[in-house]
């Protein structure tokens, strides 16, 4: 599979502060990507970068074989639901629809018509007056209606209900099964990634803390349970990602490579994803893991 | 994306052509009757020269409170569009959609953030120069009785109310307002930055201290004695910037009896007594007005004024708004840096 996203020591600097550092990311195509982290871990700074809205001030990046530009034919091959959804709240859904005919080569109104004519949205009013989650479902068509080859949303559900969350994440599973399309989802709500997505990146302090299919993911992590030891070298492959201890016991989620042996006085057992990224979330400073 | 920026913006012109209408009303029955009642006046004073209205400079006529608030209070409306225009329309511009982050929308469309710039600046700024355009036309036929016969289109508020200029202050008051809220991001202090620079410069600095001085002033001096000077000025709509009494060292007086040399003196309180004995009047000199002004001139004294006479009048209109389409020219050039260099 080819990256659509590829990233190499990317950096991004505020002043002084480094908001992403030496971030390292591969997105595959055709892949729906979980982009987690915890607050001010540069997720939207991140997807920020990949749609052009800002500059990289370090590294390379590669947004579908090219740089990110402010043009036409970069952009039109991208659909991006910034933070909070933003739309024109004086505008109805029809003139979202006209504006999307206005400002791109590449649109399919007769697509997004009918996609909002089928979530029955209010065509006729103002989009400011219309329910978070129909507001969702409306940029969602505006995005998807450009046909993109990449659609970039930081943190699309954070305001909705569980029911628009639902429905706006079935929404994009349908459109990703229509195929041709990769997507990167930001969150918080890892139970909702976990529904949708097949890859995952977790960001923490501005680095990459892991970014793999999950599939693999899942299969290279164990937690392992046993006799009480401090010093984390297991082995060869061995990586102990995150420990906690009581008096008389360990228990360790390790990152274990492919054919690495697990030291047989270890207990394992399958972490789920939500415990892997919490594990990496945590890990913070403590450098990058790939 | 015609289509788009039009509905953005149709409120906007609604507003505009709204007062234009009412300011159409207001001007072209007001103008009509000026220029209606003042022919009527000429042509009177024609046939009847006699009349005493015939020899005041304003023939008499539009001394009434409600003419005269008429010929100041229109000049200062359209003084006050272009800033109007620079708050409510330039500032939030672009501030309103980075306030609610519709930038990150409109510049993930598949149109280039340049082009989007260029084609809404284009718009807003054909606009403004076509809406104000016609103000400025109006007021100027307006303004044709009033400059009749007050003669002062060179003047203060009457300059700048008429001509090419309000055209160059609206593009800047607009473009200004438009850099600031790229700059500031937001409305209100985009608004309040414009408004700011706006009186200051165009109320405050220009007319009063760069304006003056486009072109060397001419300088005339004259003797001693009533309208001396004023009789070396040409007429018409000049605009005289000073007019000074300077005594023998070469220093501007600003009080002739107090300052008045020792020999003049005399004459002068002489004159006092003279007068306030009663009927006995200081003898005039012969050609050289009366005595004190006979005796100052011997001193060394004499006026001087300086003015920019009437036929400069189109050079300044062009200078002055040769000046507010470069500063907007600036503007202009700030945002496109602003927006297209600046992270979103």
């Amino acid at each position: 599979m080819q990256a659509v996203i590829q990233t190499k020591k990317l950096g991004k600097r505020y002043g002084s502060f480094w908001a992403l550092e030496n971030c390292d990311i591969s997105v595959p195509e055709g892949s729906v990507s979980a982009l987690v982290g915890p607050n001010g871990a540069g997720k939207s700074t991140l997807l920020k970068l990949l749609v052009g809205l800002k500059s990289a001030s370090s590294g390379e990046i590669s947004v579908l074989g090219k740089e990110p530009v402010q043009h036409a034919d970069f952009l039109g091959d991208i659909g991006y639901l910034a933070q909070d959804i933003p739309l024109y709240k004086n505008l109805d859904a029809t003139e979202h629809l006209k504006m999307g005919v206005n400002l791109n080569k590449r649109f399919d109104a007769e697509f997004m018509g009918k996609r909002l004519k089928d979530l029955q949205i209010p065509l006729d009013r103002p989009v400011g007056k219309l329910s978070g989650g129909q507001r969702a479902q409306v940029a969602l068509a505006l995005a998807l209606a450009k046909k993109p080859k990449l659609l970039l949303l930081d943190e699309p559900v954070a305001a909705l209900d569980p029911l628009a969350r639902h429905d706006f994440l079935s929404s994009l599973s349908q459109a990703v099964a229509d195929g041709g399309l990769t997507v990167v989802m930001s969150s918080h709500l890892l139970a909702d990634l976990e529904r949708v997505s097949d890859h995952i990146v977790v960001l923490a302090s501005g680095r990459t803390q892991l970014c793999d299919d999950i599939e693999t993911v899942l299969k290279e992590h164990k937690i392992l349970i046993g006799p009480r030891k401090d010093e984390r070298e297991l082995g060869e492959g061995l990586t102990v990602i995150h420990e906690t201890h009581t008096a008389r016991q360990s228990t360790l989620l390790t990152r274990v490579v492919k054919g690495a042996k697990v030291p047989s006085d270890w207990q394992q057992h399958e972490p789920n994803i939500e415990e892997i990224i919490l594990a990496y979330m945590g890990q913070g400073n403590e450098g990058v893991v790939r | 994306m015609n289509w788009f920026l039009w509905r953005q913006h149709r409120k906007n012109f609604l507003v505009i052509g709204i007062l234009l209408a009412l300011y159409t009303a207001l001007v072209i029955p007001t103008g009509l009757h000026f220029w209606h009642t003042y022919q009527h006046a000429l042509t009177a004073c024609a046939q009847n020269p006699a009349d005493p209205n015939c020899s005041e400079p304003q023939l008499g006529l539009f001394q009434s409170s409600t003419d005269q608030l008429l010929f100041h209070l229109l000049p200062v409306t359209i003084l006050f569009l272009p800033i109007v225009l620079g708050i409510f329309w330039g500032a939030p511009l672009l501030a309103r959609e980075y306030a609610e982050g519709t930038n990150g929308l409109v510049w993930t469309q598949g149109t280039s953030r340049h082009k989007w710039l260029t084609v809404k600046l284009t718009w807003v700024l054909v606009a403004t120069a076509v809406f104000i355009g016609v103000f400025a036309a109006l007021m100027t036929w307006w303004s044709n009785t009033p400059n009749t016969l007050n003669m002062d289109r060179f003047n203060d508020v009457f300059f700048s109310s008429q001509g090419i200029l309000p055209v160059a202050y609206a593009l800047f008051a607009v473009t200004s307002g438009i850099m600031f809220g790229a700059w500031f991001k937001k409305t209100m202090v985009a608004a309040g930055v414009t408004l700011g620079l706006f009186i200051a410069l165009a109320l405050i600095a220009v007319p009063n201290f760069v304006r003056p001085h486009y072109m060397a002033p001419v300088t005339v001096v004259a003797q001693m004695g009533p309208a001396a000077v004023d009789s070396k000025i040409p007429e018409g709509a000049n605009w005289l910037l000073s007019r000074n009494i300077i005594n023998q060292n070469g220093e501007v007086v600003q009080d002739i009896f107090s300052s008045a040399p020792a020999q003049c003196q005399k004459i002068i309180q002489q004159m006092q007594i003279g007068t306030s004995a009663g009927g006995n009047r200081v003898k005039a000199v012969p050609g050289g007005g009366d005595s004190i002004d006979a005796c100052l001139n011997k001193a060394g004294w004499h006026q001087i004024a300086t003015f920019q006479p009437s036929y400069r009048y189109w050079d300044f209109q062009r200078i002055e708004a040769g000046i507010y389409l470069a500063l907007t020219v600036l503007a202009v050039g700030a945002t496109y840096l602003l927006v297209l260099r600046r992270d979103a």
